[in-house]
């Protein structure tokens, strides 16, 4: 663009003029986003003062003083009234003390912290031009001896092939823990469910690959819904080899919306589908993908269907 | 100087406190972790009580074999 206006004869003041107004503009631009930055600096800043003011801590200890100061009174006066007002104080206190909370951040923030990772599958997907659907693969059991040099098969991976036919890589490829993949042509990540996936073990208290496919089935609304509360409502049921999970109020709904437009999460799954994905793979031993996906516009409700593959 | 609660009075308090403790506990149960600016850790709170209404059961038992 300068170059051809250079071209024109007595047109360098103009050019000149035109790059200041340009960087003038520039110059405002950054300064209004660099205030609105603050403001929102601000607001969390306060969000967090917030979240920070949480008593329970403090009125323990305040209550569990008051109490121990007013059963020693009531030894020292010989008060039944002391005394039953000193066991409650006390015990209150130890209560507030036993049962804080565990830190809590919203919904809104595990979504964000998602977002950097499905951008980078995108961009590594378009620009490697893969077309093929993302397979994720069961690992071996933890217990299960293997070799040295087979350890990486105990990992839970997910393999984009390059073509869109169902295909996986060789063993020695997946041991070797590579991304490129040449035979077959693919690429080869963990999965973004993977996190997740040993929280439900915790919870479940066993691996995945220890249960049937009915106590997964029956277990896991509990863990999603219940425990780890990822969602207000799960059903999982299956289909011959087709699996239809429907999740309502998931906390990573955000990731859907098109205003974020990933294409991968469609294939790949959010860090809750892809993590059910996982377990499906690992309790039936089998390839999975994700068939379909349905989100609803205002995004509460997803369908998702994950379909089994034989290895 | 000595402490003015029995056995019998402490098992009357841990029985009001039980109960108080396992109605506040169910009412809780279908809500999440976090409502409002109150935020407690809802399977402590039921730990708690079951184990409070378990000595109640026990002080119970104490006066089944020893009658005051």
């Amino acid at each position: 663009m300068k170059f051809m206006v250079s071209l024109k004869p007595g047109s360098k003041s103009e050019n000149k003029e035109n790059d200041k107004k340009s960087e003038q503009a520039t110059v405002q631009y950054l300064m209004q986003t660099l205030e609105n930055l603050q403001k929102e600096n601000e607001i969390l800043k306060r969000d967090l003062l917030k979240s920070k003011r949480t008593p329970s801590g403090k009125i323990g200890f305040i209550l569990l003083t008051i109490g121990a100061l007013t059963l020693i009174g009531s030894v020292v006066y010989t008060s039944t009234v002391l005394a039953f007002i000193g066991l409650g104080l006390t015990f209150w206190g130890a209560l507030f003390l036993f049962a804080r909370p565990f830190k809590f951040v919203k919904s809104i923030v595990l979504g964000s912290s998602a977002i950097s990772s499905y951008t980078t599958i995108d961009r590594i997907i378009q620009d490697l031009g893969y077309k093929g659907k993302p397979i994720y693969i069961p690992p071996y059991p933890k217990e299960a001896y293997l070799p040295e040099y087979l350890k990486g098969l105990k990992e839970m991976i997910v393999y984009i092939p390059a073509e869109d036919v169902i295909a996986i890589p060789t063993i020695e490829e997946m041991a070797k823990k590579q991304f490129l993949l040449q035979n077959p042509k693919g690429i080869c990540i963990a999965p973004p469910g993977y996190g997740l996936i040993n929280l439900f073990e915790k919870e479940l208290k066993t691996e995945f690959t220890q249960v049937d496919i009915e106590r997964l089935c029956n277990s896991l609304p509990t863990i999603i819904v219940n425990n780890l509360e990822l969602a207000k409502e799960f059903e999982i049921n299956q289909e011959n080899n087709l699996f239809h999970a429907k999740i309502v109020g998931s906390v990573y709904k955000d990731l859907y919306s098109s205003e974020q437009g990933f294409k991968s999460i469609h294939s790949i799954g959010c860090p809750l589908t892809s993590a059910i994905a996982c377990a499906l793979s690992k309790t039936t031993g089998k390839l999975v993908t994700i068939a379909k996906d349905a989100v609803s516009p205002d995004l509460q409700t997803i369908e998702i269907w994950y379909q089994t593959l034989e290895a | 100087m000595y402490f003015p609660l029995s056995i019998w009075d402490i098992s009357l308090w841990i029985a009001v406190t039980a109960i108080i403790l396992l109605v506040t506990s169910e009412l809780l149960a279908p809500y999440s972790d976090y409502f409002g600016d109150f935020v407690i850790d809802k399977t402590r709170l039921r730990l708690a009580a079951l184990i409070l209404g378990a000595a109640f059961m026990i002080t119970v038992l104490l006066r089944a074999v020893m009658p005051p």
